[in-house]
């Protein structure tokens, strides 16, 4: 840590009935969702100055929220196998809620807002399906997978779905003009988290075996396989700001965070910087939007915020409870943090000048 | 490969697994489970949904998935669906204080059990406390040659022998004479209507070292091997003399390497050359655990015992192998 003015000064929190499991902003920042394992839902909407608990403790988890590129619809899925939407109105309106639509899978824990659009991918078993909220119904095609999907991520254009089950990875167009065939690719594990990059089109994918395999064009041709990292690789995030070559990869396996940085186009090219720091599993990596600072968040029960360079720095404290989420504000200036027992922080954060979006410097990846 | 934890079983969260050949009464036993007032608060984890229907319990349903993790190693290969689903459940840690998980009737138990070694998160969260299978004694002798009975006897820590009021005295003591050939650790129960008392299935810690054991000593005090016609079989294995712990470690290891797919369970306790305590030891197909436990006391016996729990077992080349590790 460096003696420099803290980053964060004050807060806002609150508390749920039951662990935090996810925290989702809406693309303009207005609006918080923020869901528990008791299947809480609560929206803040930050132009009127309010919360909503748009579904109580029903101990029936929710493990996936998240809002429509355009802001019209929430949506919400988990343990009780049904997809929950609300449609939002203006900001201090009660949000809409639509009919629950069960869909029989079991225990639903991974579904995407497509970017850029209205369709919405659920995995639901050995499936993914796709909601369309142009049409408010079901597509009638699915991608059809031949294990339980772990993973799903949309490209940043909302062209390409990739989802990752045990020993497979297909990438999907759903949108293509003609009925393009899946690609498929072997990956010997399990993949758990999948992430596009935000330029570059890279693809990442955090596996069982503790290795992350990364396609260089949007999970086309071979991929770069690196294995050895201490744990299952259960959390990805990508800087938006572009890097010499490929924008910076945080990876989170364990108790370790690891930033990549491309140097050069082999599999050597990629260097590895071990952020050690946390004692216990990291649960949550996030780039602030706009610029290289990175947020971490451990069942230790600490968020650290670290620099381009690795640095450490400022920690912030859990009050004792572990921390099991994260989701930066669009803006850049606030991040949402929530913890194993329910409790939920707000904390602005002044992002060093020299960390904010460089116009200068690389043209960009690819 | 060893299956031992960093972190102590008493801050895990204890794993019952209920296993039982098709309409041998395992749901009869998990709805007592849900219902009984035995003051924890249970998690079910089923395979087969819509048949426990108690309201107010968590009851998640799972969609049998195997994961071979390593080239199809048998030890390696574990259930995908309970990683899944016990990651999930565990964000939930403080609402229930044991879990059940029920397999099909037609399920090999070895994945799931091997699943709460093999898996990181599972192995540092969860500990197993018994492998609990439930017996139809009235149907059993139709379906004795299935694989998934003769796995599903052989791997259990207790066996709930269901419908004594349906079978005469003179067949359950033939029954029980058989099954005692391929398990002659498990602690058996004679139930009607899978009513067993609860803290001899929940609360059992047949999977920690100390207690492996301890569920039926009695038995092991003559060498033996049992003659019958079953695929599945056990051999009892018993020396006086006091072991090498290098030359044991080295013939196990050796033995899981050649067999173990058919080696379902060991369990011992061992008296090593020069050591005051007890050395205990178990394993599942190919993974080994083993630690110091208590000292041997003056009035105990000191010998080594060793049970090998497997299919087509060698008698005579195990006895060897086992016979060269005396110090």
């Amino acid at each position: 840590m460096t003696a420099t003015a803290p980053l964060v000064s004050e807060r806002l929190c609150g508390q749920l009935q039951q662990a935090i499991t996810a925290m989702s902003w809406s693309a303009d920042g207005e609006f918080l969702a923020i869901a528990s394992a008791g299947g809480e839902l609560l929206l803040l909407d930050f132009r009127a100055g309010c919360e909503e608990l748009l579904r109580g403790d029903r101990d029936s988890s929710l493990n996936a929220i998240g809002f429509s590129a355009d802001g019209q619809f929430l949506m919400a899925v988990g343990q009780a196998s049904e997809l929950l939407l609300w449609e939002l109105g203006e900001t201090g309106v009660r949000p809409m809620a639509l009919e629950p639509i069960p869909l029989d899978a079991g225990w639903l824990d991974a579904a995407a807002w497509q970017p850029r659009g209205l369709l919405l991918a659920v995995a639901a078993g050995r499936q993914v399906r796709l909601w369309d909220g142009a049409v408010r119904a079901w597509r009638p095609e699915c991608l059809d997978m031949p294990g339980t999907v772990q993973a799903l991520a949309w490209s940043c254009d909302g062209r390409r779905l990739a989802a990752s089950c045990h020993g497979e990875l297909a990438l999907w167009q759903p949108e293509a003009a003609t009925a393009a065939t899946p690609l498929r690719a072997p990956t010997g594990s399990a993949g758990l988290v999948l992430s596009f990059s935000p330029i570059g089109d890279l693809l990442a994918c955090g596996q069982m075996d503790r290795s992350l395999l990364l396609w260089p064009e949007a999970g086309q041709g071979r991929p770069w396989q690196f294995s050895g990292f201490p744990a299952k690789v259960r959390s990805l995030a990508w800087s938006d700001q572009p890097g010499r070559l490929a924008p910076a990869l945080a990876v989170a396996s364990g108790d370790t965070v690891v930033l990549w940085q491309q140097r050069n186009q082999s599999q050597q090219g990629w260097k590895p910087e071990p952020l050690l720091w946390h004692q216990q599993r990291v649960h949550a990596l996030a780039f602030a939007p706009d610029s290289n600072l990175l947020a971490s968040a451990s069942a230790d029960g600490t968020v650290g915020l670290w620099d381009s360079r690795g640095r450490l720095r400022q920690p912030l404290e859990g009050e004792g409870q572990g921390f099991q989420a994260l989701a930066w504000r669009p803006d850049g200036r606030h991040l949402a943090a929530g913890g194993d027992q329910g409790r939920w922080w707000l904390w602005p954060v002044e992002v060093p000048s020299r960390e904010r979006q460089r116009r200068s410097g690389g043209a960009g990846f690819g | 490969m060893a299956f031992t934890s960093a972190i102590p079983a008493a801050e895990r969260l204890p794993v019952t697994v209920l296993t039982g050949y098709l309409g041998a009464g395992k749901t009869t036993l998990l709805n007592r489970i849900l219902t009984h007032e035995h003051g924890l608060k249970v998690a079910v984890i089923v395979n087969e949904f819509g048949e426990v229907g108690i309201d107010n319990q968590l009851v998640v349903d799972a969609d049998e998935e195997i994961f071979e993790m390593n080239n199809g190693c048998i030890c390696c290969t574990v259930r995908g669906d309970l990683i899944r689903i016990i990651g999930n459940l565990m964000k939930r840690r403080d609402r229930f204080d044991h879990l059940v998980i029920e397999t099909t009737g037609l399920a090999d138990p070895a994945p799931v059990i091997q699943t709460f070694f093999v898996d990181e998160d599972l192995r540092d969260e969860l500990t197993l406390d018994a492998v609990v299978t439930v017996v139809d004694l009235k149907h059993v002798l139709l379906h004795w040659e299935a694989e998934e009975v003769q796995e599903q006897l052989a791997f259990a820590d207790v066996l709930v022998l269901n419908k004594v009021d349906l079978v005469d005295e003179k067949e359950i003591l033939s029954i029980e004479q058989r099954i005692r050939a391929i398990n002659p650790l498990a602690r058996l129960l004679r139930t009607t209507g899978a009513d067993v008392p609860m803290d001899q299935i929940l609360g059992v810690e047949a999977f920690e070292l100390e207690r492996a054991l301890g569920l039926d000593p009695g038995f092991l005090l003559e060498e033996h091997a049992h003659e019958h016609d079953d695929a599945v079989g056990s051999l009892a294995l018993v020396e006086e003399r006091p072991m090498d712990l290098d030359r044991l470690g080295s013939w196990l290891s050796d033995l899981v390497a050649k067999r173990g797919p058919d080696l379902f369970r060991m369990k011992g306790i061992i008296q090593l050359k020069g050591e005051e305590n007890r050395y205990v030891f178990q394993s599942v197909h190919m993974l080994l655990d083993g630690d110091f436990d208590r000292p041997w006391k003056p009035a105990e016996r000191r010998c080594t015992q060793f049970v090998i729990i497997g299919r087509d077992l060698d008698p005579e080349g195990l006895r060897d192998g086992f016979s060269a590790c005396v110090a």
